[in-house]
């Protein structure tokens, strides 16, 4: 990574860095010592001994970013007013929704589990998605949100907690189990989820997190 | 070894863990984001081979304890998730089966079988090349989350199955048991340091120490 870049591939939006000294990049993991060079749109740095990413330059990366977790927390949304699944046995009539599954594990006497369930498929893709919108929304006009730097940092802590794509293949998976004694079918919430969880992963994947943090420090400055 | 390439450590430079940036580890907290600095994540190898150990001990009640109990017209069923597993496979729903296989059985199993391993490699016990170690640890991160389904299954059914005096269904203890395996290995997997394993290396490659700059 330490090869020299011509002026014109330099020319190719590289985003801003914070001033002052040589900026540096770790692997994470062999923990070889690059100098962070900019990296033309489009492309990413890997390490030079294991080829492990060590930063991206994603092309529109705010506006793509803040587009992708607005986007995610409006089907957020959609996906808790709507049932999941509607299930018709002789006469009953029963919707699953989000917080009904974890308010059945409550009242069913487990309620470790219910919270759980509302911590890994509420409360961290709403941390995730509200607090990239929170960051990168106000970035795309030059300035930082006020608690920027702390939002960031839990976002990234909710990141390997985001189970919205493991929940739906939990939906799957339970009408396969509730097909053969009731009849079952999707609702407008399961497609609202499917939604939510491309948008997120969208949104994660459309900026850097080397990136993120250079913009914050930049715009503090 | 291509002498050009040094480790950040040796400069007695870290990462940051949370916001990426390289800054001399003795200012002890990042100057950009506030947490703290480590050369290697402190205490790697004990706190995953602790948390090991207790998603190794809960792994046998969760799959020994009934997940869920169906009372219907006042027959009480207990199921566990292999017996979930071998009922979607003699009805012939082998995709299915095959998934709930891999997430809930051999997927914790392997994940403890990889990171026991790889704490092995990390000390020294074992000496594997550390980029197949590198994508296995990938591979581990990756998976783990993907075991939770069953939760979220018995979650679903247990919401939509209250029907009245019909038929109802509750959790049983081995979904707790279970969901503990799932979020200990993920605390595991996450507090292991992949680092160690390069440093290994290195310390198999200089049997003579090199002047660092």
């Amino acid at each position: 990574m330490r090869k020299e870049l011509s002026k014109t591939r330099t020319s190719l939006l590289p985003w801003p860095k914070p001033p002052g000294g040589p900026r540096f990049a770790t692997c994470h993991f062999c923990d070889t010592l690059h100098t962070a060079v900019p990296v033309p749109e489009g492309t990413a740095a890997r390490c030079r001994r294991c080829g492990a990413v060590l930063y991206q330059n994603r092309p529109a990366s705010l506006a793509r970013a803040s587009a992708f977790s607005l986007a995610a927390l409006l089907l957020m949304g959609v996906a808790h007013l709507f049932p999941f699944l509607t299930l018709d046995v002789v006469s009953l009539r029963r919707h699953l929704t989000l917080v009904g599954a974890a308010m059945a594990l409550i009242d069913e006497g487990s309620p470790v589990l219910g919270v759980a369930v509302v911590l890994f498929t509420m409360v961290a893709p709403l941390m995730l998605a509200g607090g990239l919108l929170y960051v990168c929304a106000p970035l795309l006009f030059g300035w930082s949100a006020p608690g920027a730097f702390l939002v960031a940092k839990w976002m990234h802590q909710s990141e390997p907690w985001n189970m919205v794509e493991v929940f739906l293949l939990g939906v799957l998976v339970s009408m396969l189990k509730l097909a053969k004694m009731a009849d079952v079918h999707f609702d407008v919430g399961f497609w609202a989820l499917a939604g939510v969880m491309v948008c997120m992963a969208a949104a994660v994947a459309g900026i850097d997190r080397d990136e993120l943090w250079d913009r914050m420090e930049v715009s503090k400055s | 070894m291509n002498g050009a390439l040094t480790k950040a450590a040796a400069c007695g430079l870290a990462g940051c863990h949370a916001c990426g940036r390289v800054v001399a580890v003795s200012q002890g907290r990042c100057p950009r984001c506030g947490s703290r600095l480590h050369l290697r994540k402190p205490a790697s190898i004990q706190r995953t081979i602790a948390l090991m150990i207790a998603a190794a001990v809960l792994y046998i009640p969760s799959h020994l304890l009934p997940i869920m109990t169906a009372v219907e017209l006042g027959d009480v069923t207990q199921h566990t998730i292999i017996s979930g597993m071998i009922t979607f496979w003699k009805e012939g729903s082998y995709p299915i089966a095959i998934v709930i296989f891999t997430a809930s059985i051999l997927i914790p199993f392997l994940k403890i079988v990889t990171l026991i391993w790889l704490c092995a490699a990390a000390t020294g016990r074992v000496r594997p090349s550390p980029s197949m170690l590198g994508r296995i640890y990938w591979f581990t991160e990756l998976l783990g989350r993907w075991s939770m389904v069953d939760i979220f299954v018995v979650g679903i059914v247990v919401s939509l199955m209250q029907l009245g005096n019909y038929m109802s269904v509750a959790p049983g203890p081995g979904a707790l048991a279970f969901a503990g395996v799932v979020v200990l290995t993920m605390f595991a997997a996450m507090s292991f340091e992949p680092r160690l394993l390069w440093d290994r290396l290195d310390e198999q490659l200089t049997a003579v120490p090199v002047a660092h700059p």
